[in-house]
């Protein structure tokens, strides 16, 4: 193991059980620690959520593209898409915990499932896609299980032709599985028909769209960190910017489709959802829109691709702006209180009801219509801690198992 | 039987005797409001946003029979009680905050600290202890108790455990204009049917589609 390897490993592990100390001492003191309150009750956590779940979109976008569309220089990046998959998808379901405000009685979720539940859905799409990625990755690395790695090997009589017929046999139930996971955590939210924001039938496609690009993004920065940027990875890494570019793209146009016809009508909801998407946060929008167009045009570039510090630099403004973009599903949704009314007798006003904030904030009175929401110090902590959780368990799995291709390395 | 509310606006005085009544017979924490009373267009509670435009809008869980906060709940924590009432179980809710997000009315409220330390946040007098003060469990189900585990939603349940006695809501008994009458939407000889009819009763937001039981008396123009 090298030293920068073992210097990754320390500092991401260690991020990682902060955030566990942190998230236990949250489980003591309740989600008062957080800066949510009752009329914006769900934050970074939850945007976390869909920012897990899009970047766990890489393992399918390799397995589909080797056993699908028949694209082979892609194999040797084909682990670590499931490797990347599996770590975020895994991560997904881990921030979705410091949100919950009893964790202990998820088991009533087993017990006592609510079938009507989105929730319920995701759950189940979620884990299944991470059993399928474990699966799938455990297939791909059978040839290379040897050594004192033989012992966790299934015995058979070919491994390399067991490998080859299992991974194609496995690909498309973990494509159903990988389409699923963005389509039920868009449900979560678009089937609200309380939260103007979100009841958008663009809301699924586009959750598809924007994962298949920042979740290649993530594999072309695993694999050209792994691998460099030599000659012999151009192809592949030309194939997943392409990939990156044409989905950003589909992606921008869906979210600006959204706005447009928010727009247009000119109601007193829409026009409410404006005045924040496009007044408080206008330079957080502006950035989910630059960033992720920015970055995806920059890995198009020869030049870009065959540096590894543009190439990671362009890969991670996509993927910032990505995160900007999750963080922007709650603003719009949360500040724009769903229950408001024209007055009698008063045709021209448009009022909304306050919320009780179900918090003591010294300064604040206790209803509220708008709240400007940042994070707290202890859910920027968590979410860091789960972002380290995702890198260490791929640094782990790269240090100890047959991820990477050898002819490679 | 389908339990239901009609509120006149016309006799609602804007007093929020029925919010303290709720707030204190349901040992709310400090913040949590069950039952709000607002002035609509204005921001200011009891000032009227213009002259001779003056009525008042009591909000609380609408008990709606097409409730969104029901289908979202991943465990089955919120349900539909025998008499059409929307409760929670505090003993099954995981407090995922998802009922909170799905309701349009704005009327879940979380409980982000245990209620022991939040009334000492907000200095409440010490060993003051208000609100109903057994547990009352309904075909076995936690819907209310005091002190509320900390992590778990809560909200208006048409006060279960008065209403199980024979006696009405809080809100009900509470309010010195008689605005508020509780009956049974099945019949359709019921003052509330009857009154619903006879006033022109209107539902809040009734275009999302979720049913409320609790409707509302439009109030006539006041006299200037």
């Amino acid at each position: 193991m090298s030293a920068k390897m073992k210097i990754s490993l320390w500092l991401s592990g260690i991020l990682f059980l902060v955030a566990m100390a942190a998230w236990l001492y949250q489980l003591r003191e309740g989600l008062v620690l957080t800066n949510l309150q009752n009329s914006y009750s769900w934050g970074l956590y939850i945007s976390g959520l869909a920012f897990f779940v899009g970047n766990a979109a890489g393992g399918l976008v390799l397995s589909s593209s080797i056993y699908l569309f028949g694209a082979k220089k892609l194999k040797p990046l084909a682990k670590l898409g499931a490797l990347t998959a599996f770590a975020n998808v895994t991560a997904a379901m881990l921030i979705v915990l410091p949100d919950i405000g009893q964790p202990v009685r998820l088991y009533n979720m087993l017990l006592h499932p609510n079938f009507t539940s989105p929730l319920v859905w995701d759950v189940i799409v979620l884990n299944l896609y991470a059993v399928a990625s474990a699966v799938y990755l455990y297939i791909l690395m059978l040839p290379d299980l040897t050594g004192p790695l033989s012992r966790f090997a299934v015995k058979v009589q070919n491994p390399a032709e067991f490998s080859e017929k299992w991974a194609k046999r496995i690909a498309p139930v973990a494509l159903l599985f990988a389409i699923g996971i963005h389509v039920v955590t868009a449900w979560i939210f678009s089937t609200q028909g309380a939260r103007d924001w979100w009841h958008s039938p663009a809301m699924a496609p586009d959750f598809v769209a924007v994962a298949i690009g920042v979740g290649t993004a993530v594999v072309l920065l695993a694999g050209a960190i792994a691998y460099g940027t030599g000659e012999k990875f151009q192809e592949a890494y030309r194939t997943l910017a392409l990939i990156i570019f044409v989905t950003t793209g589909i992606h921008l146009f869906l979210m600006m489709n959204d706005l447009v016809i928010h727009a247009w009508y000119g109601n007193a909801e829409t026009h409410r959802i404006m005045e924040i998407a496009w007044g408080d946060f206008a330079w957080a929008h502006i950035f989910e829109v630059v960033a992720p167009l920015t970055g995806a045009w920059l890995l198009l570039q020869d030049g870009v691709r065959r540096s590894l510090p543009r190439l990671a630099g362009s890969a991670g403004l996509l993927i910032a702006g990505v995160f900007v973009h999750r963080f922007l599903i709650m603003p719009a949704a949360y500040n724009n209180l769903p229950m408001t009314m024209v007055p009698l007798g008063l045709p021209d006003s448009h009022w909304s009801l306050p919320v009780a904030s179900g918090r003591f904030f010294p300064g604040m009175g206790t209803f509220v219509e708008h709240y400007a929401y940042a994070p707290s110090f202890i859910e920027v902590v968590i979410l860091l801690g789960i972002m380290a959780y995702a890198v260490f368990l791929v640094l782990l799995a790269i240090a100890k198992l047959p991820i990477l291709a050898r002819e490679a390395s | 039987m389908k339990m239901g509310m009609v509120i006149d606006l016309e006799k609602c005085i804007g007093c929020r005797s029925c919010m303290v009544a709720c707030k204190q017979h349901n040992a709310q924490p400090p913040g949590t409001w069950w039952n709000r009373v607002f002035t609509p267009g204005s921001h200011h509670h009891l000032t009227p946003p213009a002259r001779g435009v003056e009525f008042f809008l009591p909000v609380h869980c609408q008990h709606c029979e097409n409730a969104p906060c029901e289908k979202v709940c991943p465990v089955g924590a919120t349900y539909h009680a025998p008499d059409g009432a929307v409760l929670i179980d505090f003993e099954r809710c995981i407090g995922c905050r998802y009922c909170m997000a799905a309701c349009p009315y704005g009327v879940r409220q979380f409980n982000w600290e245990s209620p022991e330390k939040a009334h000492q946040r907000a200095q409440y007098q010490e060993n003051y202890h208000y609100g109903y003060p057994a547990d009352h469990r309904k075909e076995g189900r936690l819907v209310y108790t005091p002190l509320r585990p900390k992590g778990v939603v809560e909200k208006c349940t048409f006060c279960a455990q008065y209403r199980d006695k024979g006696e009405p809501p809080a809100c009900v008994q509470g309010c010195p204009g008689k605005a508020r009458i509780v009956g049974d939407l099945d019949d359709p000889n019921s003052e509330v049917r009857r009154l619903i009819r006879e006033r022109n009763a209107f539902q809040l937001l009734p275009e999302k589609g979720t049913k409320p039981t609790v409707y509302y008396l439009p109030p006539k123009p006041k006299e200037i």
